[in-house]
């Protein structure tokens, strides 16, 4: 053993002394298949797939970590496509957007869309205040609890819809439906939405 | 309020959502162990399709060793031990892939490196 050494590791040591490889010595180094620059790899690059993968999946948290997995594996499969014109990170999460959306395209298209139980209301047709009434904290609590807590097809659509940014058009494609099927979906899912957020907001 | 009107009222309500929460995305740590089962795989899947990088180019690479890595460094003599994924073998690894900041303390031990902030 080498008693020499500090006790820190190289991801530290390097960081601390501005030594830090570019990413694209890093991914050289993992195309060789170094061990130790695949750890720095996966230390530098897992908080931001984790964190995204997981604000996406909900309410399916069940899913994450395969799904993280997946993503660095196909990572280290194309690989050699990385030309470091972006981060690595954002690359990684390009990927990660990917697997995401095939998770959407499945659960949309294996799921029914339409429930008889749940036609549209007249509904409450204002939205709730977001500056006013909540801190982003809190806003950002309620949107997941709100997003875990619906039928997972209107979790899927919204986040796919909003956080996604996808057009319906696109969504349908996708998901083999119509746009008008989509968009009372989404419409459904809006209203399901707000009511919770209401009674939340009347309950506070 | 017309329906046109309320659903692109409800689109930007929902948009301006989508940002705040996407904002906190980036503020979660992956957990150890997740990170320990990802280095795990890949590694398998470098190890099938050729060897990895021998320890010796590793650490020419500058990159430290564990205890464990040097030690098969100085007593495997085997052609192809030296780029072997001993990790494969050690205690550390199944530690780190089900605890979340396991109690191993070695040097250079990646899976340790995982469990620090």
């Amino acid at each position: 053993m080498d008693q020499g050494q500090p006790e820190i590791c190289e991801i530290e040591e390097r960081a601390a002394t501005g030594q830090e490889r570019s990413d694209r010595e890093l991914v050289a180094e993992v195309l060789r298949k170094d061990r130790k620059a695949t750890a720095e790899f996966v230390a530098r690059c897992a908080d931001s797939v984790y964190g995204y993968v997981r604000h996406r999946l909900i309410p399916r948290t069940d899913l994450v970590d395969d799904l993280v997995q997946e993503i660095f594996l196909a990572a280290w499969e194309n690989l050699d496509r990385f030309r470091g014109d972006s981060p690595l990170r954002n690359w990684l999460l390009g990927i990660a957007r990917h697997k995401v959306e095939d998770h959407y395209r499945k659960r949309l298209r294996e799921l029914p869309l339409e429930d008889e139980e749940e036609r549209l209301e007249n509904s409450p047709s204002d939205v709730p205040d977001l500056e006013e009434t909540l801190a982003k904290r809190q806003a950002g609590q309620w949107t997941r609890e709100i997003l875990s807590s619906l039928p997972e097809t209107y979790s899927v659509i919204l986040l796919w819809r909003y956080w996604e940014k996808r057009s319906l058009r696109e969504i349908a494609v996708q998901t083999g439906r119509t746009e008008k099927a989509i968009e009372r979906l989404l419409a459904r899912a809006r209203q399901q939405f707000k009511k919770r957020w209401n009674e939340r907001q009347a309950s506070k | 309020m017309s329906d046109k009107h309320q659903s692109e009222s409800d689109n930007r309500w929902f948009e301006l959502l989508a940002l705040q929460e996407h904002e906190e995305a980036d503020q979660e740590g992956a957990p150890s162990r997740l990170k320990a089962r990802v280095y795990s795989a890949l590694l398998k899947k470098q190890e099938a399709s050729g060897p990895l990088r021998t320890l010796a180019e590793t650490r020419t690479n500058g990159y430290g060793l564990c205890f464990f890595e040097d030690l098969w460094e100085q007593v495997t003599s085997a052609e192809g031990a030296q780029s072997y994924n001993c990790c494969s073998v050690c205690h550390a690894r199944v530690l780190a892939e089900r605890l979340e900041r396991p109690p191993i303390y070695w040097a250079h031990c990646p899976y340790v490196a995982f469990g620090k902030k």
